[in-house]
């Protein structure tokens, strides 16, 4: 008699666990990318509203940040507004004897900033990259007026200051440049000063004029929009990723798979950004 | 009425006097403001301008203190070994001038040993960042001496590793192809190829050559990356003396043997395969097989020319996030023309070394480590030596 009570309780006690463990809310981080937060911020919310049982928390920091918070195992998935790098692949593989997971959420222009005021319009790859290389140092060297050009930038953690280095500037940005935490205090930026000319993503440029930017002095200019982003005629396009240590299972699988699917897409479009496919 | 209009003449002139003392106080407040905005605007700069130099210099290192226990002492072989002792503590300090220009040096602090163990330049050529030249001293190009000793799953390097290529590091310089679109690494270095750890100079004029090609696959939708590939080591030993044992172990003491050159040559094979199954997996292996030599100082103890083979394969499988099971097995065999019995010192050895990993954060980490070596036996060793040698270790790095 004694004995069954014994094995009453302590199934009573597993069951209680195991069903206690089932209605436990699932956590899911995701860290990284500021051009993305807005964006991952939206995804989670929409996403918390519709599966109680999922809490997703979001923060910023910049791409590089975000990777080496998955690396070093404090984030389940790393927003990235750019490639990982070879370096950050192989501590993956000492660390967790893995190569990475990498999912192409969205794609995104990257926007040029000028201010409202100023008279240009539309700038050459070749002309972007002097100007951050402070080879060209006056607006009246392009055609505008006779003052000095400031430069505002983002800071090296981040994969937008990287992508735009490694696909426009071509080399060492200007010492003159000035690193600013987030696409939206770059337009800040660029917003209240005359001469300044800044980047970030497309979601971030309100009250700011955008460039055309043209691959070269015989092609037409474009501006980031749906048209020119799907026809690859915008030239400084990029992919937007989740990046993850390993394949995804459970929730984060259902997150991943609703981010990719028609509603998680969607949301992209409302943000500003262009969707995947 | 006089009276009235002359007194607010009078007002009228103190208020507007009043109000030119007040304008030129403000005015000149603003001024003395602006300037202070200014001087303050170029200090800022300055400050920006020097914290800009520090933050391109990287401080990083790792300290590991261990307990190792084994029957066997190398110092006093029938008496056991029981000790705590610090492995490593090292500190690397890398300073990245500009894009493609970097520095660093890193010496070794562990008791009783300060060395030297990393001192290069890197520079890249702006037209070509794929390539770089080193220059100064640094790892030998080889997978299990380039992968660093705070990440290596176990405690030790390999046997054959650790007898071809002492100290991991050489003296030379070294070419690095790394492209961005192309999957594949190839360094070829020019070494003095007589490095132990201690010597400032070369022993003698001949440098070595070492080259090594690496080309990753990756199977993305299976989660399956596997990196192969293959060095070769060219170079070789000057004699100072003419006493020469040769490959099976005969006295060669012809004249000509001072100053020739004894050969250095090996060749080695590698693949890693990392496999995204439960949490991580890799399977880790290595041949290498060749001649090396040695340095000898008498007609008793001659040069020596050897002919060796050695491999090493690694299980490691992770479990969790924070944990990892580890398991190597090795061979060495110093000389393989000869048995044991032919050359007593020169008997193979099979060591199965058994590992857990335990990861507390980012910065420290704790390992359980069996090695259990198993020697050839001969008339010197009829049995297995009793060496087995279990250590536990606490890594702390930043």
């Amino acid at each position: 008699m004694k004995k069954n009570r014994i094995v009453i309780a302590i199934l009573l006690v597993t069951a209680f666990i195991t069903g206690a463990a089932f209605m436990q809310q699932t956590k899911i981080t995701v860290k990284g990318s500021d051009t993305m937060v807005i964006l991952a911020q939206r995804w989670a919310e929409i996403y918390m509203k519709k599966n109680p049982a999922v809490a997703i928390q979001v923060t910023g920091g910049g791409s590089g940040v975000g990777i080496a918070a998955l690396i070093n195992g404090t984030t389940d998935i790393a927003s990235s507004s750019r490639p990982i790098k070879s370096t950050e692949v192989e501590k993956l593989k000492a660390r967790y004897n893995t190569l990475g997971v990498e999912i192409s959420c969205a794609k995104d222009g990257i926007t040029v900033f000028l201010n409202e005021s100023n008279k240009l319009k539309e700038l050459t790859l070749k002309q972007l990259s002097d100007i951050y290389q402070a080879r060209i140092t006056n607006w009246k060297q392009l055609g505008g007026d006779d003052a000095p050009v400031k430069l505002y930038g983002r800071e090296n953690s981040s994969g937008t200051y990287v992508f735009f280095k490694d696909e426009v500037v071509k080399g060492d940005y200007a010492a003159s440049c000035q690193t600013l935490p987030g696409t939206a205090a770059v337009v800040n930026a660029v917003k209240k000063d005359k001469y300044g000319i800044g980047y970030g993503g497309a979601a971030y440029a309100a009250g700011v004029k955008h460039c055309m930017i043209k691959k070269d002095e015989k092609t037409t200019g474009f501006l980031p929009t749906p048209e020119t982003i799907a026809r690859n005629q915008y030239p400084i396009t990029r992919y937007l990723y989740l990046y993850m240590r390993n394949r995804p299972s459970g929730e984060t699988k259902k997150y991943i798979d609703w981010i990719l699917g028609p509603e998680g897409q969607k949301i992209i479009t409302e943000v500003g950004y262009f969707p995947v496919k | 009425m006089k009276k009235t209009i002359t007194i607010l003449l009078m007002i009228t002139g103190t208020l507007v006097v009043y109000s030119q003392n007040a304008s030129d106080t403000l005015q000149e407040r603003m001024e003395t403001l602006i300037g202070r905005i200014n001087s303050l605007d170029e200090r800022v700069a300055l400050n920006e301008s020097d914290l800009g130099k520090l933050t391109k210099i990287k401080v990083s290192g790792y300290i590991q203190a261990q307990f190792e226990t084994s029957p066997y002492n190398l110092a006093k072989p029938t008496e056991p070994e029981n000790t705590f002792y610090i492995r490593r503590a090292r500190i690397k300090f890398t300073y990245e001038a500009t894009d493609g220009v970097k520095f660093v040096l890193q010496p070794d602090f562990s008791t009783g040993n300060l060395s030297l163990k990393d001192a290069y330049a890197v520079a890249s050529l702006p037209k070509f960042p794929s390539l770089s030249l080193w220059a100064g001293q640094f790892n030998r190009p080889n997978y299990e001496v380039e992968y660093s000793s705070g990440q290596r799953e176990v405690l030790e390097r390999s046997r054959v590793i650790r007898t071809i290529y002492p100290g991991e590091r050489e003296v030379g310089a070294k070419l690095e192809f790394n492209p961005v679109k192309v999957p594949v690494k190839l360094q070829l270095a020019v070494l003095n190829g007589n490095f132990t750890g201690g010597q400032q100079k070369d022993v003698d004029t001949r440098k070595d050559i070492m080259s090594r090609v690496v080309y990753s696959l990756n199977f993305s939708g299976a989660g399956i990356g596997i990196d192969i590939g293959a060095h070769g080591y060219f170079g070789g030993l000057m004699s100072k003396i003419k006493y020469v044992s040769d490959l099976e172990n005969n006295m060669d003491s012809t004249a000509s043997n001072y100053k020739s050159y004894l050969d250095k040559k090996w060749g080695g094979i590698e693949i890693q395969a990392f496999f995204d199954i439960l949490g991580g997996m890799a399977l880790k292996g290595e041949y290498i097989a060749g001649k090396n030599a040695f340095v000898g100082t008498s007609k008793t103890d001659p040069y020596k020319t050897r002919a060796f083979s050695g491999y090493y394969v690694y299980f490691i499988k992770n479990i969790g996030k924070k944990n990892q099971f580890v398991a190597r097995y090795d061979y060495f065999d110093p000389n393989t023309k000869l048995s044991g019995d032919a050359v007593k010192k020169e008997i193979y050895y099979r060591t199965l070394t058994l590992a857990w990993q335990y990861y507390l954060n980012d910065n420290i980490r704790f390992s359980l480590n069996y090695e259990l070596p198993k020697n050839e036996t001969n008339a010197d060793n009829k049995k297995d030596i009793k060496d087995n040698i279990f250590g536990i270790r606490m890594q702390a790095r930043f």
